[in-house]
């Protein structure tokens, strides 16, 4: 039954003390809160720790959510981006991630290792680098559209800006990573030649 | 299609819109890349990168908090003192009320300032009408002994004119006995005057004035006037006489009274 409940109602229920609906709420919405921390972060223990502050910023500021602005998924996003960027402050030196273009690959800190748990491609390591090596602005979008599969909107609103805003934050992020992946790993990306020269 | 025409298109889809570039909108774009070598190359590492950021996140979705999270946050759910809406429409509610006692506050000051200016404006007619009050008693109070005096000087009259009856004619008598009937009714109106007179502080009326239509202001002034004009008789004389003069807010005199 609490499975057929829109988000919004299983927050409603929840902030009128139903453990339940809160349980149902958390389970259907703590995986992409948690990814979403762990892709911006590239750490397991701000992931959790982001998650958690997010539920709990929910149970006692709850009743501020406007369903008209907004899902309450891109909500959370939004919530959960402002405890990840605390975190990231808080640890600067243990987590940096707000890396320019030319940053080294080996400043990045992470506890989370795609290679060992996950994907073993190496691809998917050099991308992983390179997304966490991205400015945060550009992080945020690539996070949110290309590995949560969040709409343009869903990520304007979490983000608080406009759609376009979004579309061509999106779209200057991948030619960075385009740039990175071409500098990190050439042959993987089978990227040789600049399109933008070609005036044929 | 040009290169930066390509460009523009491509540009604008997600890696994911890339690798399903199937469609035959997109024929233009897929013409394009099978004749420019470097466009086909920009188009191949996107969606190089495409399917590695898609695997990337499919690698990463069955990734979740563990369940020590889960724990921790039922259990500061069961901490907290839940009834969060109720304590919201109790802030609510004392909100519109704080509210509506402003309201009826500032409604109660209203009412007080206007009760105040009604009780100082009544005091104040009231305190004039006691005032005007105040003035006429003492008046009348003064005045009462001297109206006898003014009766015993119309019996002197009358005696008088009886008295000197018998030294006239008798072919006089009707007429005498008519003027003696005149006299006693001057006499009675010189009484009568003579009263008002010793009523008003020795002033003497002047003009018939109903005291209900004549409360206005009054105003005492003090001049000469020819003698003539006070007596009615002798108007060759040049002499005059002081008298104070009441005159009317309607510029009319009321009473007067000969100071010497």
């Amino acid at each position: 039954m609490l499975a057929e409940q829109t988000d919004e109602q299983l927050l409603k229920m929840a902030l009128d003390g139903d453990e339940e609906a809160f349980t149902a709420l958390y389970r259907r919405r703590h995986g992409p809160i948690f990814r979403f921390a762990l892709h911006m972060s590239g750490s397991l223990q701000v992931a959790e720790e982001v998650t958690q502050d997010v539920f709990l910023f929910l149970l006692q500021r709850g009743g501020d959510f406007d369903p008209e602005r907004g899902a309450l998924g891109a909500y959370l996003f939004g919530v959960a981006r402002n405890y990840v960027r605390r975190a990231m402050e808080k640890s600067y030196t243990e987590a940096t991630t707000t890396c320019t273009a030319e940053d080294d690959d080996s400043r990045l800190v992470t506890d989370f290792d795609p290679v060992r748990d996950i994907a073993n491609s190496q691809l998917s390591v050099a991308v992983w680098k390179a997304v966490l090596s991205l400015p945060e602005h550009y992080r945020e979008v690539v996070v949110l559209c290309d590995l949560q599969e969040q709409t343009y909107a869903d990520a304007a609103q979490a983000l608080g800006c406009a759609i376009g805003t979004i579309r061509s934050r999106l779209h200057r992020a991948h030619d960075i990573l385009m740039k990175k992946l071409k500098n990190t790993a050439p042959s993987l990306i089978g990227f040789t030649g600049d399109a933008a020269r070609c005036l044929s | 299609m040009t290169c930066e025409e390509f460009m523009d298109a491509a540009g604008g889809l997600t890696p994911s819109q890339l690798l399903r570039m199937r469609s035959a909108e997109d024929q233009p774009l897929v013409a394009h890349v099978g004749e420019c070598g470097a466009c086909r190359e920009w188009l191949e590492s996107h969606r190089v990168l495409g399917n590695a950021l898609h695997a990337l996140s499919a690698s990463t979705a069955p990734l979740e908090a563990s369940p020590k999270v889960e724990q921790m946050l039922l259990q500061a759910f069961r901490k907290q003192e839940f009834a969060p809406r109720a304590v919201e429409l109790t802030q609510k509610a004392a909100k519109s009320l704080w509210t509506l006692s402003r309201f009826f506050e500032a409604g109660a000051y209203a009412a007080v300032a206007a009760a105040l200016v009604v009780g100082v404006f009544l005091g104040a007619r009231i305190l004039r009408d006691q005032q005007n009050k105040t003035n006429r008693a003492p008046l009348q109070a003064v005045n009462a002994p001297q109206s006898n005096k003014a009766a015993a000087a119309a019996q002197n009259s009358e005696a008088r004119t009886t008295a000197q009856a018998p030294q006239v004619a008798t072919k006089a008598a009707t007429s005498i006995a008519s003027s003696a009937v005149a006299a006693r009714k001057q006499s009675a109106q010189a009484a009568a005057s003579q009263a008002n007179s010793a009523e008003n502080g020795g002033f003497v009326a002047l003009m018939l004035c109903d005291p209900l239509i004549c409360s206005g202001d009054e105003q005492v002034i003090r001049m000469e006037l020819p003698a003539s004009a006070v007596t009615g008789v002798d108007s060759s004389t040049t002499q005059t006489v002081l008298a104070d003069v009441v005159i009317g807010d309607d510029g009319l005199i009321r009473r007067m009274r000969i100071v010497n």
